[in-house]
């Protein structure tokens, strides 16, 4: 019988990457308790390994504010979140600095930060000219960061619980008053009470496999939905992808290597990229837009494609590419209801890619954005999460509550027969991944995927079985990648329109009428529906300008 | 580049690998306090395994990835 323990805290947070150590460093200096839960090992976990550089706005620098939303909004096509944009943009630098006083070592040249331009901004990509400039840059850190963060926690008196993996929340009287989960490798089943919750547990896309980080499960996105959270941003995507059985693969891509930056290959930019049958394929649009037109070589029959120098020679680099990697960076998430990052749900709050604030819109526009907006929106959720556990009353948890959240998480090493989560994960995957699916997208073959997914979630997933702890882990795991299956396809189907990365061929342009708005996902009477919300008047692009101003991308076929 | 071996004799028990691997792929053989592939169809190739000190992890040269998912 798997033992059982109780834990209470202040401040529980759900994720250590940057978002999670921000909140966890902030709320303790506030003196409340705080205990960090993640499933792996803080500092080479989830997706911070791979973070190499961050984006600092500082007016110091001569950055100009306005030019920084310009550019997010011409890439992200006017469903960024303008609001978010300059709260993450303003609090950079403070976040930077914090970054340097735990010790963080920075990329410097004669005692000054050295910063990085955008690695698009010299490329003679072929609509350059008709963006406006890239403006925003980067600073880059050493490697060992996450070890130095680790360290800070460690000396703020964070308590760190490494290896463990919450299955739900506890939700009392409207009220996250925390979590229940389990140790990685024992599975002793443990309650962690807390004043208020901060779910900083990353995104959730479908990556390839192959690509380091191509496991995200999603977790905290559907355990705040499952609490009765509103979801954002789902049906957009973020192309990265590594993977060498692919016919076609992408004009960009980031190497990785563990424990290093993310870097770009050198000399892109004088290379062009050439389809099988010798052919340019043109690569339209700016930063992450190109993948589609790489994509839909390949969608069309003419990959493989290499790059060719200006020698003629043929290059594929690294491990070249699939589709894109169904995520969105820094855009996808439970939505915020303040700036604090509080959630609909009463003690409840999130960070990072958790959260979904529509930072980047309908494209990742930037360098760094991710981390930076995860330790902004990280601090912001630590300190909101301090304060509202300061004045808290301490709920005493119902026993039966427990009792059935535990028989939950056990539920699939109690069966003694069923479906092995990592057969559920293989379906699962084959049905999501291929490029045609999330990528470039038709109703009738999301409806198709849907149809599959939805007979997961019914028939197969309840019927998940683990034949030991590890496998206790996967089952839960699978049920959440297939709710966030779920949400990536409603969504998708709900914007009958291109905008960005979320390419439909059935609707290959814009439609500023109906979609300057975003989508938001919630349940309703055991249902998850989807919804619309109309961004801010102020926020829409001068409909005096032709389309083709607008939107200086075309997609294919538009 | 998935996870291949651990070379017993050059493993010394030091249990960072089993620590750090974020699929928990990798376990410690309390029988002779060794770490073990346990779980090596979860390897998702990150390489942070490759922080052993003892250099005694290996991994399959080149990417082998299921076709139906590589074709992806």
């Amino acid at each position: 019988m798997p033992l059982e323990s109780v834990f209470e805290t202040d401040v529980l947070i759900i994720g250590g990457g940057m978002a999670g150590c921000f909140a966890a460093i902030k709320a303790k200096e506030q003196g409340q308790e705080v205990i960090l839960v993640d499933k792996g090992y803080v500092s080479k976990s989830g997706e911070t390994p791979y973070a190499g550089d961050t984006m600092v706005f500082n007016p110091g620098w001569g950055h100009n504010l306005d030019e920084w939303l310009t550019q997010v909004s011409t890439i992200g096509e006017y469903v960024n979140n303008r609001h978010w944009n300059e709260i993450v943009f303003k609090d950079s630098y403070a976040r930077y600095l914090d970054l340097e006083s735990w010790g963080v070592q920075f990329l410097k040249e004669n005692e000054v930060p050295r910063r990085l331009s955008h690695p698009l901004k010299n490329l003679g990509l072929p609509d350059r000219d008709k963006f406006p400039p890239l403006v925003s840059e980067v600073v880059h850190w050493l490697p060992g960061f996450p070890e130095i963060i680790r360290k800070q926690m460690v000396k703020s008196g964070v308590r760190i619980m490494d290896r463990f993996m919450v299955t739900s929340l506890i939700q009392q009287d409207g009220r996250v008053v925390g979590a229940i989960g389990m140790t990685i490798e024992d599975t002793e089943v443990n309650i962690l009470k807390a004043k208020a919750t901060v779910i900083s547990a990353g995104g959730g896309g479908f990556r390839p496999l192959g690509y380091p980080t191509h496991q995200l499960t999603a977790d905290g996105h559907v355990m705040a939905y499952c609490a009765g959270a509103v979801i954002t941003g789902k049906e957009f995507v973020s192309p990265q992808s590594i993977n060498p059985e692919h016919p076609g693969w992408p004009p960009m891509y980031l190497m990785f290597s563990s424990g290093h930056s993310a870097a770009l290959p050198g000399g892109w930019s004088n290379r062009k990229l050439v389809n099988a049958e010798g052919n340019e394929v043109p690569v339209r649009g700016m930063a992450w837009h190109g993948w589609i037109d790489a994509e839909y070589e390949a969608h069309v029959g003419r990959a493989p494609l290499f790059t060719e120098d200006s020698q003629g020679n043929r290059h594929v680099v690294g491990g070249p590419g699939a589709h894109g990697s169904m995520l969105g960076h820094a855009t996808d998430g439970i939505c915020p209801v303040n700036d604090s990052c509080a959630t609909n749900i009463h003690g409840l709050f999130a960070a990072g890619d958790s959260l979904g604030t529509s930072f980047v819109g309908a494209s990742y526009s930037g360098f760094g954005f991710a981390t930076m907006h995860a330790a902004v929106t990280g601090a912001r959720a630590g300190l909101g999460a301090a304060e509202y556990a300061s004045q808290a009353a301490k709920l005493e948890v119902d026993g039966e509550l427990l009792t059935r959240l535990k028989k939950r998480l056990l539920a699939p090493l109690e069966r003694r027969g069923g479906f092995s989560p990592r057969w559920v994960t293989q379906i699962l995957q084959n049905t999501l991944l291929p490029y045609f699916v999330l990528y470039i997208k038709k109703e009738d073959r999301m409806k198709t995927a849907l149809s599959t997914v939805e007979f997961l979630r019914d028939h197969i997933v309840p019927k998940m079985y683990a034949r030991d702890d590890h496998e206790l882990r996967l089952a839960h795991e699978t049920n959440n990648m297939v709710i966030n299956a779920e949400m990536k396809l409603r969504a998708s189907l709900f914007r009958t329109e291109s905008r960005g990365n979320h390419y439909r061929e059935d609707y290959p342009r814009r439609d500023d009428t109906s979609w300057l708005a975003w989508v938001i996902l919630k349940e309703e009477n055991g249902e998850m529906r989807a919804f619309k919300e109309v961004i801010p008047e102020e926020w829409r692009p001068d409909m005096s300008r032709t389309y083709e101003e607008r939107y200086p991308m075309r997609f294919p076929e538009e | 580049m998935a996870i291949d071996t651990i070379d017993d004799v050059l493993c010394n028990g030091c249990g960072i690998c089993v620590r750090n691997c974020p699929m928990d792929v990798i376990r410690m053989d309390k029988k002779n306090g060794k770490a073990y592939i346990k779980y090596p169809e979860d390897c998702m190739i990150c390489g942070v395994c490759l922080e052993c000190p003892q250099k005694a992890i290996h991994l399959l040269p080149g990417y082998k990835l299921p076709t139906l998912l590589g074709w992806g």
